[in-house]
């Protein structure tokens, strides 16, 4: 039941991209084609998950204990950037087509701030270890939700008459809005 | 070779450099952050409890309740911080109880993420000053749309009514585990 | 670089002709999202200002003992301390303010300006012109989240700095306090951002017309 609400908050109700702005370069830049969303988005997931399973090792099990966490912040984005290089190698090792699939969006996915900002949500709400792997995944399947949902009314947008000045980023904030709006019919869920 | 070694000599020297300068700056910042968290604990106990002096907190309680005294080292109540979800996350809060727990003196509210302008009324005094005094037997109840008739009454704000029953509800549980404290004898 | 640009040029391009936020979109994240009101805004854009001056003339100094390799990695290092330290002085002196911020101050480590300016300017300029960069930068920062917590302020809770300035009769619009509201307001601000520069530029292109004209007719009546 916890678990269920960890995941429903950081999926939809509490979602990273449209209530909490974690992630807003990836979301305007890579949303223009439904089937690079997709791809985008279950990256994303996956390294989540990851992080949150090595953050919340790293955090509770090291740093706390030591009394070291104001080492938070340069170990956190040390970890996350060799998990992501990590990543990459592996998946070029066990599968080409995966890699081709995620491939180039991996590298995109260091300077997200969603990543880190689920390490650092995760220490500050201090979860469990269970809790952590789901708000990982909830915070991903919330990312790749709002991402396909955004690049399917951008897919739309292209045939419109949008003025100039509006055009590409503008407008896609402006759509973003709404969406976050439609989102919030989602809060008294949990 | 010798690059490599460049390399590595370069990332740990600023590492150990960053690390120093952090543990300096964290030395001096910690006990600063002891105390402004402390001080904000203490200025919520006192301000449910506006007639307390001194407090002590209940040990072994399992969430975090003090014994408030007043000027006299009488103990003139209790104040219990706890949590629960509200409309879109966690509600923390302070509760100021009287001495038998069967009254409230008044509740604060210390963490909340409700909708900006409407579950945030649940923070305003129209909203809180309902609890100031209110009766806790059997327990706290909720009223929608019209003026409450009974002592442990209260009536919810009109566009923030989930906020308002997650009050009473954090309310109703917080009572609960300190009237079984109460019986267990360990309050 | 081919001509020694002025220093008052290093530092007053990052207020509007290279804007970190309007006109190179970087830093978006905390642009949107602590921007309810103007203190909030405020403090954000010192905290950021704070680590990109700090970061770019540490860089800047050490710039060319690092070996080319290895330089994101030391330069996020580098960074990371700066933001810790931003961090723990905000939460030691600043409660309130560190509290309003939460998670956005430790998360200034990935902000692209930081990077950005490291990567694109501090690695490759001396000392003093990376810090008036910086310093720059940081004020094109500051001026669009005081703009956008202006805006989002006065209309949401009609207050600026906390002053109420509009009317009593005015029903505020909750939406702009809201996520939606942030979404909308940024991209607003955008598009008319462009819309002043796409102006601006037709205006002086039939300026450079007329004038094309007026000089061939000169040129016409003097042959006749």
């Amino acid at each position: 039941m916890d678990l269920l609400i960890v995941f429903i908050s950081a999926s939809v109700v509490n979602n990273f991209v449209l209530s909490y702005f974690l992630g807003i370069c990836p979301f305007i830049g890579v949303s223009n084609k439904t089937s690079s969303a997709l791809s985008m988005g279950m990256a994303t997931t996956f390294v989540m998950v990851l992080t949150a399973i090595v953050s919340w090792l790293l955090y509770f099990l090291i740093l706390v204990p030591y009394g070291l966490e104001f080492l938070q912040i340069p170990s956190f984005i040390l970890v996350i950037a060799a998990l992501v290089q990590f990543v990459e190698m592996v998946i070029k090792k066990v599968s080409q087509p995966l890699y081709r699939a995620l491939g180039i969006f991996l590298p995109l996915i260091t300077t997200n701030c969603a990543i880190l900002g689920l390490a650092l949500l995760l220490s500050m709400r201090e979860y469990t270890f269970m809790q952590s792997v789901i708000f990982g995944l909830g915070a991903g399947t919330g990312f790749t939700l709002a991402l396909f949902i955004m690049s399917g009314i951008r897919e739309e947008l292209e045939l419109t008459d949008v003025p100039k000045a509006f055009r590409g980023a503008p407008i896609t904030l402006i759509t973003a809005g709404l969406l976050a709006l439609a989102f919030m019919g989602f809060a008294g869920m949990i | 070779m010798k690059i490599v070694m460049h390399m590595i000599a370069t990332l740990t020297i600023i590492g150990v450099i960053a690390g120093g300068v952090l543990s300096e700056v964290n030395d001096w910042a910690s006990p600063l952050i002891t105390a402004n968290q402390k001080a904000e604990t203490e200025r919520a106990i006192f301000l449910v409890n506006p007639q307390g002096k001194s407090y002590e907190a209940v040990t072994n309680a399992g969430f975090e309740i003090y014994k408030v005294f007043d000027e006299n080292k009488n103990p003139s109540g209790y104040s219990l911080a706890y949590e629960g979800n509200g409309f879109q996350g966690k509600i923390r809060m302070m509760i100021g109880l009287k001495s038998d727990l069967n009254e409230i003196t008044s509740i604060e509210i210390l963490e909340q993420v409700e909708t900006p302008g409407l579950g945030t009324k649940v923070t305003e005094a129209p909203f809180k000053d309902q609890f100031n005094g209110l009766q806790t037997a059997p327990q706290v109840n909720w009223v929608k749309g019209k003026s409450p008739s009974q002592p442990n009454e209260i009536q919810t704000i009109t566009g923030a009514t989930i906020s308002s029953k997650s009050v009473v509800a954090i309310i109703n549980s917080g009572l609960e585990k300190a009237r079984k404290l109460q019986k267990e004898g360990k309050l | 670089m081919s001509k020694q640009k002025s220093m008052w040029y290093e530092f007053y391009k990052g207020i509007w002709e290279i804007n970190p936020t309007f006109k190179q979109i970087l830093g978006t994240c905390p642009t949107l999202a602590v921007t309810v009101s103007v203190m909030n805004g405020i403090a954000m854009a010192l905290a950021t200002t704070f680590v990109l001056v700090f970061s770019s003339l540490f860089i800047s100094i050490v710039r060319k003992l690092i070996p080319n390799q290895v330089r994101i990695a030391a330069y996020i290092v580098i960074i990371a301390t700066f933001v810790t330290v931003a961090d723990l002085v905000m939460k030691a002196k600043f409660p309130e303010l560190s509290k309003a911020l939460g998670p956005f101050v430790p998360l200034i480590v990935v902000n692209c300006i930081i990077l950005g300016r490291a990567e694109a300017f501090a690695s490759k300029n001396s000392p003093l012109r990376s810090f008036l960069d910086a310093l720059g930068n940081g004020a094109g920062f500051l001026l669009a989240l005081i703009v956008m917590g202006g805006i989002r302020e006065i209309i949401g809770s009609k207050t600026f700095l906390g002053y109420q300035v509009m009317p009593n009769g005015f029903e505020p619009w909750l939406v702009m306090i809201l996520p939606a509201g942030a979404f909308i307001t940024f991209g607003l601000l955008m598009g008319f951002s462009n819309l002043y520069i796409e102006r601006k530029k037709k205006i002086e292109m039939q300026q450079k017309i007329s004038q094309y004209r007026k000089s061939a007719n000169e040129l016409k009546e003097a042959e006749a």
